[in-house]
């Protein structure tokens, strides 16, 4: 009350009474001329006619029982025949490049005021996991790898146009053990000749998973093979990446990158986690790719890559690995009639070849899974696993440097149950067996894992 | 050695096989059927127009097949029905199409949604929890052929841009079609007179523009919110509420499962109506078929023959 000068009580509380009873006359006139005259009415808001009786009316006639049961019947035959998209997703190419699969994007200028310079999105992976062994074999970083709740990730993607001649995106995915950016890159938009160019640090295009992150994933968790061969993170770096799409008349795209070929969880099969240094342009990793698309009709999709990648590893002086892998994606999802059915069999083979002091070590991995999604909301898929340990030139069992303990196959099978509220949020149950060769007993698992997808929508890739 | 000058060979072959030169002078992809059959109408035979979705597919699920990228990466327009229709897959197609003329704000790139007098804009902040809402407005606008019309002439105008040694046949295109539509739209009011201030009763919200223009009312919505499925609790309350309000019509695309609505118009009862998705681009249908088709199902319908 300081800025008031002193005043007895009943004065204060006639003032008081003018200030409210003004104050709600302004409001009112503020009110009463508020709603503009418009025709239009939110999307959101329950029916927008005018007219319209009250949400539940009250006179109307009751519904039967045997009604209601008649409806649920109905509603579960639709939910078998209404489309949704696919799951997985990414911006740059649509043959899955990298990226969270949720590109932030513009978001429209009539709620933006057109002054959208950046856009983010987070994704939260959460899971409840149970392991029969004490030690899991899970050898992703997203992984679940303990008995009870794990936080597979947080991840934060921030992405926006620079300028027309840049495109800039980012995923900084924050643990409990602390953040890391797992990509920042920049991309370029308007090079001649079909091409494009990213720099920064970025999960390569090697195959067809290594580029994505968990939540164009069909299941919970990643296949060991990737872990074996690239590290817990996938395979990815600091480095260059140019790419190609041809004047074919389908679809062939020509990948090459030259990236960083250290890091324990992103190039072990590399330079890993010793600390060499570049001394020559033969010092980075070298990747390539071939994808190419083929529509075999409206329903039925190919896609199809051959990859190839090469670098140094630590056991001696130009010693090399190098890793071959194709992969497959075969997609029916019948569009020329009303179905939300989608079959998809995707595959993935690597070989890998490493020269190591007086011999060269060769192994093989890779995984096959196939997912259908039987109605709008359900999928249901199985996965196979497998991977030889690692063989000398003569064909004997080597003595490993990266995996000492991979002295026998180990095979893995995983079932999984999807369920999407809506494209926004998914909830899986998956179920393992891993049959470890060196172990005794095989391995089980159980997963109960919840994602969620927050901030500017993304657009999915094929 | 040998091979790779073989395979590049090979490669040059290819390459000037393929690249033949092309008829048309103007490459244009549109995203839906509908914008496609719009863009033929006013580019004639000076155009090659290639449609993205097909006219069953929901044009909010379209999968973005790399071939489709293929289309993009040849186009010198770009048209899209905007209002985040197509946010989940075009986006993606058109980063991966190389093609930096159809990118969003250079002239290859129309938003037809522009040239439209927008129905349903939120007029308060909305978020997810409200379903699919798209915050710009509703776009399912090409049921209303004086949107049509509106959009042909804003393709128009960009295509004379892009094509100013044509200017004067898109010009005379446009004329046409306006003359055509206009035409034709005196003949559709007249046989949906009974639909003025009729109840209807929709699947999704896609009759906004449609109600707009024959003056019906939609009283419900078979899904709870925009994009989210329907339950038996709200399928229940939609009945009643279409029973008090004796609908006589229940609207549903054809790429939208047909279970339900069958159900709801058998209880009510009332006659269903599917109406096509989309323009049969690929087989030749045109604009002023498409919309005629609707009005024929619509009548029907009104007739008490609907599915």
């Amino acid at each position: 009350m300081s800025s008031h000068p002193r005043r007895n009580p009943r004065a204060l509380a006639v003032v008081l009474a003018v200030q409210l009873s003004t104050s709600a006359a302004w409001a009112q006139s503020q009110t009463g001329q508020s709603p503009p005259a418009s025709t239009t009415a939110p999307e959101t808001a329950p029916p927008p006619t005018p007219g319209t009786e009250a949400d539940t009316p009250s006179d109307a006639p009751a519904l039967s029982p045997e009604e209601m049961a008649e409806i649920e019947k109905a509603l579960g035959a639709d939910s078998s025949t209404r489309a949704r998209p696919s799951g997985d997703t990414s911006p740059v190419s649509p043959t899955a490049t990298n990226d969270s699969g949720v590109t932030p994007l513009r978001l429209p200028s009539a709620i933006t005021g057109g002054t959208s310079f950046l856009n983010l999105s987070f994704i939260l992976d959460l899971a409840v996991a149970a392991f029969s062994s004490k030690e899991p074999l899970q050898g992703g970083a997203h992984d679940p790898t303990q008995n009870g709740f794990n936080l597979q990730q947080l991840e934060l993607s921030i992405g926006s146009v620079v300028d027309p001649y840049f495109r800039f995106d980012s995923n900084i995915v924050f643990s409990q053990f602390g953040v890391e950016i797992e990509e920042a890159y920049v991309t370029t938009l308007d090079l001649p000749a079909n091409l494009q160019v990213r720099a920064g640090q970025f999960l390569t295009r090697f195959g067809r998973l290594n580029s994505t992150h968990p939540h164009a994933w069909d299941f919970v968790d990643q296949p060991f093979v990737m872990s074996r061969v690239f590290g817990a993170e996938g395979n990815r770096g600091l480095g260059v990446e140019g790419s190609w799409l041809t004047p074919l008349p389908w679809y062939v795209e020509v990948i090459g990158s030259a990236t960083d070929a250290k890091g324990e969880a992103t190039a072990r099969s590399f330079f890993g986690s010793s600390n060499e240094r570049v001394l020559s342009p033969l010092d980075f990793q070298l990747t390539g790719a071939v994808k190419q698309f083929f529509p075999l009709s409206d329903d039925l999709s190919l896609l199809w890559g051959l990859s190839a990648a090469t670098g140094p590893n630590p056991t001696g002086y130009r010693n090399h690995t190098s890793i071959y892998g194709t992969d497959v994606y075969l997609k029916f999802r019948p569009i020329t009639e009303a179905s939300a059915q989608q079959l998809v069999l995707q595959a993935e083979v690597l070989y890998r070849r490493r020269q190591a002091p007086e011999d060269l070590l060769s192994d093989w991995g890779g995984y096959a899974q196939t997912v259908w999604r039987f109605s709008n909301r359900w999928a249901t898929g199985v996965r196979y696993e497998f991977g030889t340990p690692a063989k000398t030139e003569e064909g004997r069992v080597a003595n490993d440097p990266l995996d000492p303990e991979w002295i026998a196959d180990r095979q893995r099978i995983s079932a999984s149950v999807t369920f999407w509220p809506t494209e926004f949020s998914r909830l899986r149950l998956q179920a393992a067996t891993d049959r470890v060769g060196w172990r005794a007993t095989p391995d089980y698992s159980a997963f109960l894992a919840l994602e969620v997808v927050t901030g500017a929508h993304g657009a999915h890739a094929f | 050695m040998r091979s790779l000058r073989l395979f590049a060979a090979l490669l040059a072959a290819a390459v000037s096989f393929t690249a033949a030169p092309a008829r048309a002078d103007l490459k244009v992809v549109a995203s839906l059927p509908d914008l496609a059959a719009v863009a033929k109408a006013v580019g004639g035979d000076k155009v090659e127009v290639v449609a993205l979705a097909l006219p069953t597919q929901d044009p909010h699920f379209v999968d973005a097949k790399p071939n489709l990228a293929l289309a993009l990466n040849r186009a010198d327009l770009l048209i899209t029905a905007g209002l985040d229709l197509e946010i989940g897959w075009l986006p993606s197609l058109q980063m991966g199409a190389r093609n930096n003329r159809i990118l969003t704000g250079n002239p290859g790139y129309l938003d037809a949604s522009r040239f439209v007098s927008l129905q349903e804009v939120p007029t308060t902040a909305v978020d997810r929890s409200q379903g699919d809402v798209h915050p710009g407005g509703n776009p399912h606008y090409l049921y209303d052929p004086r949107q049509g019309i509106a959009v042909a002439k804003g393709i128009e105008a960009r295509m004379s841009q892009l094509d100013a040694k044509n200017a004067a046949t898109y010009k005379a295109n446009l004329a046409k079609f306006t003359q055509e539509v206009q035409a034709a739209q005196q003949g559709w009011e007249k046989r949906l007179a009974g639909l003025k201030g009729a109840p209807v009763i929709a699947y999704h919200r896609t009759t906004a523009y449609l109600q707009e223009w024959l003056g019906f009312t939609t009283v419900a919505f078979l899904e709870p919110k925009p994009g989210i499925p329907p339950n038996p609790s709200h399928i229940a309350q939609v009945l009643a509420q279409g029973k008090a309000r004796k609908v006589k019509l229940v609207v549903k695309e054809d790429y939208y499962p047909d279970g339900t609505a069958k159900l709801v118009a058998s209880k009510i009862p009332a006659a269903l109506i599917v109406i096509p998705g989309g323009t049969d681009f690929r087989n030749g249908q045109t604009y002023v078929q498409r919309i005629e088709l609707l009005v024929s199902r619509l009548e029907q319908g009104l007739a008490g023959k609907g599915e």
